[in-house]
């Protein structure tokens, strides 16, 4: 298992765009990804349940994959928070 | 008649959440909406800046800002409306929250009031999509575009 964590740094927060993005971008590998924001943990394959993680600026949230392909998956996620969050 | 039945039961209507114009997805100008990324759906450009609940079921979140809703049906659809585009940065101005996260609302219930006039004079689009974030665990989901509607009026068709 790989992890990360980080804190959101855009004002919005995960809202639907970037939702959407982080779905696009973690569909592509086959390990299972999940974001922990404290209070939730969210698959971040899925659309509703990203939008409803509650992360906002300042949210810590601890990124984990776990699978066949954990280190790319985790090394993308990582380089889509630090580009877009 | 009796087959006609039996392929009705299968599919969940989704009703507009606001009273407008129903266009394809495609005519939204946000390539997160047109190109599907957040799941298969159509849009209203909405006359009126009451949004309503689509179809019954609860309301899984509801942004702060009060610019977009997502709720699953009964039926098991994740359903987002999301008010204009960008709208995220209005900050909640414009958007009076009329439900909650966790609520169990009736098709037609009141989610939003937003100020469209408000919304436009800030430089917004108003453009409305409504989309099955869930669009994958369906066979098809088929908009039903290019028509006036009243909130309620079907807009979107799923088949399991």
């Amino acid at each position: 298992m790989k992890e990360f964590e980080y804190t959101i740094k855009d004002k919005l927060g995960i809202h639907a765009r970037p939702a959407g993005m982080l779905v696009k971008a973690a569909s592509q590998f086959q390990s299972v990804i999940t974001l922990d924001t404290g209070s939730k943990k969210v698959d971040a394959k899925k659309i509703m349940a990203l939008m409803t993680s509650g992360a906002v600026q300042g949210t810590v949230v601890k990124c984990t994959a776990e699978g066949p392909d954990e280190e790319e998956a985790i090394a993308a996620i990582q380089k889509f928070f630090k580009e877009n969050l | 008649m009796g087959l006609f039945d039996a392929f009705k039961k299968k599919v969940t209507e989704i009703g507009s959440p606001m009273k407008g114009r129903c266009v394809s997805i495609k005519e939204v100008s946000d390539p997160t909406f047109s190109d599907e990324v957040l799941g298969q759906g159509v849009a209203v450009i909405p006359e009126d800046g009451r949004m309503y609940a689509p179809a019954d079921g609860v309301i899984t979140t509801v942004f702060p800002t009060g610019h977009a809703v997502g709720m699953t049906t009964e039926d098991g659809a994740e359903v987002l409306i999301h008010l204009g585009l960008d709208t995220v940065a209005m900050k909640g101005e414009g958007f009076d929250i009329k439900a909650a996260e966790g609520q169990k609302v009736q098709k037609g219930d009141l989610l939003i009031e937003a100020d469209l006039e408000k919304i436009k004079a800030a430089g917004y689009d108003v453009i409305t999509p409504i989309v099955i974030c869930n669009s994958a665990d369906y066979s098809s989901v088929v908009g039903i575009a290019d028509r006036d509607v009243n909130p309620g009026d079907t807009v979107i068709e799923i088949k399991k």
